[in-house]
């Protein structure tokens, strides 16, 4: 699957920490470290404590598929060459306000189901720029 | 939040032609439909002490339009940045300008030409100008029917909610249409239809999307005192209601709907907005529900109180949405067949209704009417009126 021509990513001020670990190939989340909350996506503040002091810690990288849909449109002129796709809504293991998107690997639609066990894996992107993705395979075929 | 219920009224809707290319600027819809509903309403631009809209970065605003029309001096205005789910803020807001007596006469209106210039599922557009479309655009996920389409596969998984019930709603509202001059579908569709037409974003197929519509719709707001002394019949504003506080991605789930894709911010909205109006779900005689998708419909039909959630579907495909049904719902055809004007044709369409001058369509003896926004996807938070008849 190409993503070449898909959008770049365009990190905030907030959330720069987290795509540049995704380079790395590391999931994260913020833990607050007012009420040790875990939040995604990437805020300067805790929605339930306020705290504005927090620390990047690891995520499990596991979850479970929540929903998908299968594009067909061509909404944008550069993924002509790559309809129809996949997109999965992943609730993470780590906590079940924390959700991620991303496309499905080493598998095909027919194995989707709501709860599916997945685990992230990295993609890089290729082209000069510097792009990961997260994307999510079926768990029981990671090796 | 009953302050100013009953307060205020629609004295008058103006349209231009819905087409898929009108061929002039937002600005000349805009003038068009802005006269058109003073006009409807006997009053005259001189009438005219404030304006309001809502765009995203698609449109033309007060300030540009008060003087193009020779607004003699504004008093008020608003410009709110949103979609659809901030169609009915903009009115309700007005609502307030006249009941405070900040403004006198407001037209609302929204235009755009949302097929031949700003597509909001067309190519060539960038990701919507929201937080967090950098954790989805990546992975071609950016356009309005895939967000959908992502909340109806989990309405789905979680009640078993199927492509037939979703295809009634296109269905019915096609059916509407036909009795509609304005509409630009009107040739009847059946169930096969909609089952054959093209996927879009599964689950969602072609006839499961509104219409990207050029067109513009203004709505005449002034106090109800005046109304009764204008050209029709006074439509009461009897409540009005908008809000929000999560998106579906929004972290931390700190409301009701958290991220449960099933449940929408209406699902908040809604006590507030019929404690607002004092009436309930079983007062309301003709619902507009925002129709950007059918599922938008289904959904609403569940956080508006008409059936308990995850009843969305049967209640759909029982017939209790149609013409002669319990809950007649979008009988202009909604966007999905009239088209799509992002919020305020739905709101003209229940002042018709109210009227008692809808024609072919009208519903016999609707005295009370719903007309809501988007349930609240893309951006946090909805929008609804309750619309009552005065006459």
């Amino acid at each position: 699957m190409s993503l070449s021509e898909r959008p770049r990513p365009e990190p905030d001020r907030d959330s720069a920490p987290w795509w540049e670990a995704v380079r790395r190939h590391e999931l994260i989340v913020q833990r607050c470290d007012g009420c040790a909350a875990l939040r995604f996506p990437a805020r300067s503040v805790c929605n339930r404590c306020r705290s504005r002091n927090w620390t990047w810690v690891p995520a499990s990288g596991t979850g479970r598929v929540y929903s998908w849909i299968i594009t067909h449109q061509v909404f944008l002129k550069g993924l002509a060459d790559e309809v129809p796709f996949l997109v999965l809504l992943v609730r993470l293991d780590d906590g079940d306000d924390l959700l991620m998107y991303g496309g499905l690997v080493g598998a095909g639609a027919d194995v989707l189901r709501p709860g599916l066990p997945v685990e992230a894996v990295f993609t890089d992107v290729p082209g000069e720029d510097g792009t990961t993705l997260v994307q999510w395979k079926p768990r029981d075929l990671v090796s | 939040m009953s302050g100013f219920r009953d307060r205020t009224a629609i004295a008058g809707v103006g349209y231009t032609p819905f087409s898929a290319n009108s061929g002039v600027s937002t600005l000349s819809l805009a003038v068009d439909a802005v006269l058109a509903a003073l006009d409807d309403a006997g009053l005259t631009v001189d009438d005219v002490d404030a304006l309001a809209t809502h765009r995203v970065g698609d449109s033309t605003p007060p300030w540009v339009v008060a003087p193009a029309l020779g607004v003699p001096e504004v008093t008020w205005y608003l410009d709110q940045f949103g979609g659809g789910s901030v169609s009915h803020a903009v009115l309700g807001q007005a609502a307030m300008a006249v009941a405070s007596g900040v403004a006198r006469t407001v037209v609302c209106y929204r235009a755009i030409n949302a097929r031949s210039e700003f597509r909001m599922g067309g190519t060539g557009r960038g990701p919507a100008p929201v937080f967090d479309a950098q954790y989805q655009a990546p992975y071609g996920h950016l356009a309005p029917p895939q967000q959908f389409a992502m909340a109806a596969r989990a309405h789905m998984n979680a009640y078993g909610t199927t492509a037939e019930q979703l295809g009634a709603i296109a269905v019915t509202q096609r059916g509407n249409a036909v009795k509609n001059p304005r509409a630009r579908k009107r040739d009847p569709i059946t169930l096969d239809d909609y089952l054959a037409s093209r996927w879009i974003a599964e689950p969602l197929r072609l006839l499961d999307c509104c219409l990207e519509t050029d067109g513009a719709c203004a709505v005449v707001i002034t106090s109800a005192d005046r109304a009764h002394d204008l050209r029709h019949d006074p439509v009461l504003i009897s409540g009005a209601a908008w809000g929000g506080g999560d998106t579906f991605l929004s972290g931390a789930g700190s409301g009701p709907a958290g991220t449960d894709l099933t449940v929408t911010e209406a699902a908040r909205l809604a006590p507030r907005l019929y404690a607002a109006a004092g009436v309930g779900p079983d007062d309301i005689d003709v619902a507009e529900l925002y129709d950007c998708f059918t599922y938008s419909v289904l959904v609403q039909l569940e956080d508006y109180g008409f059936c308990a959630k995850g009843e969305g579907g049967p209640f759909a495909a029982s017939g209790a949405i149609g013409p002669g049904g319990t809950l007649p719902v979008n009988t202009h055809g909604g966007f999905l067949s009239e088209g799509y004007v992002h919020g305020i044709n739905h709101v003209a369409e229940a002042v018709a209704q109210l009227r008692g001058t809808a024609g072919d369509r009208q519903v016999a003896g609707a005295c009370v009417a719903l007309s809501t926004a988007q349930p609240g996807y893309v951006l946090a938070g909805t929008s609804a009126l309750i619309l009552r008849s005065d006459r």
